[in-house]
């Protein structure tokens, strides 16, 4: 627990101290909400979502490739690898949270008549699956541009895909935007079942997958013979 | 070099060619004496630090050098292919404890990538790697967070074996002052220079105390008075039972180790060789 608590510590303490990366990552999804507050209030919360979800994904992607270098050395260090990724995964969901905090201020002085829990639960689910798969990107695809042009097509293709469409469910933010809809249309709560439920399932197996890719990179190697001093 | 700075480097020297300790402290203060009531430069007054320091072990005696201990890592035939390539054929090394290794050869003769399938963060195609003991490993670059500070670093590496906060940051900060570095200073690692940060680079990998150090060109970016430290501390390091490997293109360092592996690729297979 102390190795892990103390890679989330390193993790925050990295990302606060780059001002400049704070600021836009808040500025991000601040522009997704403005942009689109002259219309349908549905459709601002809804740019919101994806723009903090992006704001994290990106953050994610870029710590976890400045971390590359670094967690060699840690495994030698002491650290098994799930202290790395859960670790890491940890500071970048309290990030997150520092980040949609503010947001959820701003709806629920800027609208009214919404189910604020389901927007709140929206943006909890928002970060949720954001970390991990920014951090999946990151460490599938080493080189940051194509990381940040991976992730440039998911959310665009995010944003553009009709959520009713059955092809919509495979993309990693579908459970925001039906907990959204819940929370600003009103709608049954099967909107939000599902959106939880698909949030979970995600969250889960992109925690899967990036503890496969990570443990795999940093994994004994075969060829290595550990043996007790004499 | 001022007269500090050439006291230091004596002092390097005179542990280099195993002069006791209590007899070091005693030469050392001596000189010390005589530059500050004399005054004169002390290459004037005695010469390069190296020759005075043979001077003196000659005069003063040395200690025996500590017999080698058993062995901490034993690479054999290790074989690495990049695509068509064959950057290393049938590479080995025998380190004892107590014991320096250097790693030589010409640029992209594969000293980087034996350095990494020793440590096992890469895998030959053919080979094998036995290691007794805990390992660090020092990188040529990387190796540190851009936007952390010196006690911070020191603080992630050392919870890796469980150190807490101030322990870690006690060890790092003195590991650090052998080299010239005093780490207290709040600086991100990507505010520190070139030498600086290798340094940092440096001190992490020993932080935890490990039996067999693995360092892939440690000093870059060092000037001369952090070069000498970084030998100074070697030795220390090799006297106290470590087994060190140093990857290294600087051949006049090669009469203060143990062990030579020659990768250039005129040597069929790198041939380790007696220092």
């Amino acid at each position: 627990m102390h190795r892990l608590s103390t890679v989330a510590e390193m993790t925050l303490r990295e990302l606060v101290r780059r001002r400049g990366v704070l600021l836009l990552l808040l500025l991000m999804p601040l522009a997704f909400y403005l942009i689109r507050r002259d219309a349908y209030i549905g459709q601002s919360v809804r740019a919101l979502l994806l723009g903090i979800a992006w704001a994290v994904s990106t953050a994610a992607l870029f710590t976890t490739g400045a971390a590359r270098d670094l967690e060699p050395r840690l495994r030698l260090a002491g650290y098994r690898p799930h202290h790395l990724y859960l670790g890491r995964m940890l500071g970048l969901w309290v990030i997150g949270l520092v980040i949609a905090v503010p947001f959820f201020g701003l709806v629920a002085v800027d609208s009214d008549g919404l189910r604020y829990g389901g927007v709140a639960a929206a943006m909890l689910c928002a970060v949720a699956v954001a970390a991990p798969f920014g951090m999946l990107i990151g460490a599938v695809l080493p080189r940051e541009l194509e990381g940040t042009l991976l992730l440039l097509t998911v959310v665009t293709v995010q944003m553009l895909l009709d959520p009713a469409e059955a092809g919509a469910r495979l993309t990693p933010f579908w459970s925001c935007r039906e907990i959204a809809t819940w929370a600003v249309d009103h709608t049954d709560d099967s909107y939000l079942t599902r959106g939880v439920l698909h949030a979970v399932a995600v969250t889960a197996l992109l925690v899967l997958a990036v503890a496969g890719a990570v443990s795999a990179r940093l994994r004994r190697r075969r060829h290595v013979r550990q043996l007790p001093v004499t | 070099m001022n007269a500090d700075q050439w006291l230091h480097a004596f002092a390097a020297e005179l542990h280099h060619d195993r002069v006791a300790p209590e007899d070091i402290r005693h030469v050392v203060a001596e000189a010390a004496t005589h530059l500050r009531d004399g005054g004169g430069d002390p290459w004037t007054v005695f010469g390069p630090p190296d020759r005075y320091a043979a001077v003196i072990a000659e005069s003063v005696g040395t200690r025996p050098a500590p017999r080698p201990g058993p062995v901490l890592l034993h690479a054999e035939g290790i074989t690495k292919r990049y695509g068509r390539r064959t950057v290393l054929r049938d590479a080995g090394l025998t380190v004892r404890a107590g014991q320096i290794a250097a790693v030589i050869g010409a640029n992209g003769c594969g000293k980087s990538t034996f350095l990494r399938i020793c440590a096992g963060l890469a895998s030959p195609d053919r080979g094998q790697v036995t290691l007794a003991g805990r390992l660090a490993y020092c990188p040529q670059q990387g190796g540190t967070a851009d936007f952390l500070l010196p006690d911070e670093h020191f603080v992630l590496v050392g919870a890796g074996r469980g150190m807490t906060r101030s322990t870690a940051r006690r060890a790092g900060r003195a590991t650090a002052r052998q080299l010239g570095w005093e780490s207290a200073d709040p600086v991100p690692a990507r505010q520190l220079s070139g030498g600086t940060r290798q340094k940092l680079n440096l001190t992490l990998s020993t932080l935890n105390e490990p039996d067999i150090l693995l360092l892939d060109e440690p000093y870059q970016g060092f000037d001369r008075g952090s070069y000498v430290n970084f030998w100074d501390q070697l030795l220390r390091l090799r006297d106290a039972g470590r087994a060190i490997v140093v990857v290294t293109h600087l051949l006049n360092q090669l009469d203060r180790v143990d062990l030579v592996l020659d990768l250039t690729p005129a040597v069929p297979g790198g041939r380790p060789c007696t220092g």
